[in-house]
């Protein structure tokens, strides 16, 4: 077993060794928001959030296509550093993406994506855990901060398994165990069951955060590599998660359609 | 595996092999001997909260009862049958209704919507009594939907902050405003409903409207409809034991507003009396002092049962798409 902060480490590291791009927004080394903090002492991120941006298409830059909007990346440097066999794959993807997506099924889009779905999430603070409840499928995400390292693997979940600890104001989250059946976009940008992600929720203003996603997966990238984007609380009075049952409606579309692709073996 | 669960395993009908094996919905799954005395619900639990002393609970920082908690859900077959039956099979042991209320225990149907129940009970094809073996449609639990009120049958855990109750299981959650805002609006329709919480002395109200109707509230086809209106009181009845009780009104289908009732227990207080059926979790030894103890880990139910969604569409039934009841 890996103890959870070793990987947090090298994740720390490999967040030194990067120099924003131009334009990126501040990192959270920058910001001097202090935000309130819960009845336990802890900062309090609790609300309703969601990015406002195109990276749930494409995370790279990208023009427009019927019903995508064109946007600038949100990976940090502009490429994705793959492996040349890997980048062949990501292109295979790309070009097959309606059908291979696997979020076009309806399955759990996994970690960073869930984040950058367009749709609300809200955050649930407690003693013993931070609950990331989404709109998408219902999907939820319990942080534990229990004191429990990862637990022993080999174990390959969708959302993998994620630790959170506090840095000053930020919140950071190590996750693995995934399987490799998400991808991080519509694009066919995607990775194996190595997987490593480390998340940093930093709030920048009372309706701001900065959310920062290091990458590891030394099977399919050169080297780890850094999204960041903000998340926006949503302003609306009596805001509200609704219900996003993705597979329901899928099934219901697709259970009388005789061209369905939907129950082949695959 | 144990003889018995292997002898017990070798009676099932061939259909239900598709979801006893498969991960997900069946995970869990118990297996029950012929002999078990009949599970307790409704009765049973009515009969006992009478005997039950008066209980003040204790409150939240915020001045609410405290709910917060891990709490079992009904137990017992995993509310494969709603209403008192008799031993069918392995999977479903005789058990008490969930409705407390008419005294028959019978979910009060129009006499349209009981032909429509009827209907759908006999197009199950699970080799079940009162089943043609014409196969029409299988309960909306095969495809892991999660749907009103069966969240609340289930486990979950109860959180409480300033103007909500939140509600959070292991592949869901509910978010229940307390704060006074309007529901949505009815031409909106969901799963789980949109629900409002309220607190009326020692008890949790929750409404829940904006339902889809589409859900069942067990495997062989009790329903409601989108004009159903559902409402919840979770109330702590002692230190360890919430009494859940939701009352289910709909004059389309309904002759009269009709109740379902039974005790959940906080979790890790020991077990409830009821006999429990042979599962794989039964036989493994149990850990101490396993630090995972109270974590909740990923269960991925739809994506996991893809062969048996393959299975089922295969076999013919159709999509349920909820009751259209007459004017």
């Amino acid at each position: 077993m890996r103890p959870w902060f070793v990987g947090f480490v090298f994740g720390l590291a490999a967040i030194c060794a990067f120099t924003p791009a131009p334009g990126v927004a501040q990192t959270s080394a920058t910001t001097s928001y202090a935000p309130p903090r819960t009845r336990d002492g802890h900062p309090d991120l609790q609300g309703i959030w969601q990015a406002l941006n195109t990276a749930a298409w494409d995370v790279e830059d990208h023009h427009a296509s019927l019903g995508v909007p064109a946007g600038r990346g949100v990976v940090e440097g502009g490429a994705i550093p793959y492996q040349p066999s890997a980048l062949a794959r990501k292109q295979e993807n790309f070009a097959k993406r309606a059908t291979l997506d696997p979020e076009s099924r309806c399955h759990l889009p996994g970690v960073p994506r869930i984040t950058y779905m367009p749709h609300p999430f809200q955050i649930v603070q407690q003693a013993d855990k931070v609950s990331i409840l989404y709109e998408y499928q219902h999907a939820v995400r319990y942080i534990y901060m229990n004191g429990n390292p990862h637990p022993r693997g080999p174990i390959e979940w969708w959302m993998g398994d994620s630790r959170g600890r506090w840095e000053g104001n930020t919140l950071v989250v190590d996750v693995i165990h995934f399987n490799d059946l998400t991808w991080f976009d519509r694009a066919g940008n995607f990775h194996s069951d190595a997987l490593h992600v480390i998340e940093r929720y930093t709030p920048t203003s009372p309706d701001h955060m900065l959310y920062e996603v290091t990458i590891e997966d030394p099977k399919v990238f050169t080297r780890p590599w850094k999204m960041s984007m903000s998340l926006y609380r949503r302003q609306e009075r009596n805001s509200e998660l609704f219900e996003y049952q993705c597979h329901a409606y899928l099934l219901e579309q697709e259970w009388n359609n005789p061209a369905s692709t939907l129950f082949e073996k695959r | 595996m144990s003889r018995r669960v292997v002898a017990a395993l070798t009676a099932l009908p061939a259909v239900l092999w598709v979801l006893v094996l498969a991960p997900g919905p069946a995970a869990g799954q118990a297996f029950w001997p012929k002999e078990t005395p009949k599970l307790p619900m409704a009765t049973t639990w009515v009969a006992q909260k009478a005997k039950l002393p008066p209980y003040t609970p204790p409150r939240t920082p915020d001045g609410e009862p405290d709910l917060q908690g891990v709490w079992s859900g009904a137990g017992g077959d995993n509310n494969s049958v709603l209403e008192e039956h008799e031993y069918i099979d392995v999977t479903t042991p005789a058990q008490e209704s969930f409705v407390s209320d008419p005294p028959d225990g019978k979910v009060p149907y129009t006499p349209w919507a009981l032909a429509k129940r009827n209907e759908i009970l006999a197009g199950l094809a699970r080799g079940w009594p009162g089943e043609s073996g014409q196969r029409l449609y299988t309960s909306p639990g095969s495809f892991c939907l999660t749907a009103a009120p069966v969240f609340s049958f289930d486990a979950q855990e109860i959180v409480q902050k300033p103007g909500s109750v939140i509600m959070l299981s292991d592949d869901a959650y509910r978010v229940i405003p307390t704060d006074g805002r309007p529901a949505i609006g009815q031409n909106a329709k969901f799963w789980l409903g949109n629900a409002r919480g309220r607190w009326e002395g020692h008890t949790l109200v929750v409404e829940v409207t904006s339902l889809n109707g589409k859900g069942w509230f067990d495997s062989t086809g009790q329903f409601y409809s989108e004009n159903t209106r559902m409402v919840e009181r979770w109330t702590l009845v002692d230190a360890n034991t919430i009494d859940y009780e939701v009352t289910v009104e709909d004059p389309t289908i309904y002759t009269r507003p009709w109740k379902m009732n039974f005790p959940k227990r906080r979790a890790g207080t020991g077990p409830s009396g009821a006999p429990r059926g042979i599962s794989v979790a039964s036989t493994l030894p149990p850990v101490d002092n396993d630090p995972y103890a109270n974590e909740s880990w990923e269960t991925a139910c739809y994506e996991g049962n893809t062969e048996s969604l393959r299975s089922i569409h295969s076999l013919g039934y159709q999509w349920f798409t909820g009751v259209t009841p007459p004017r």
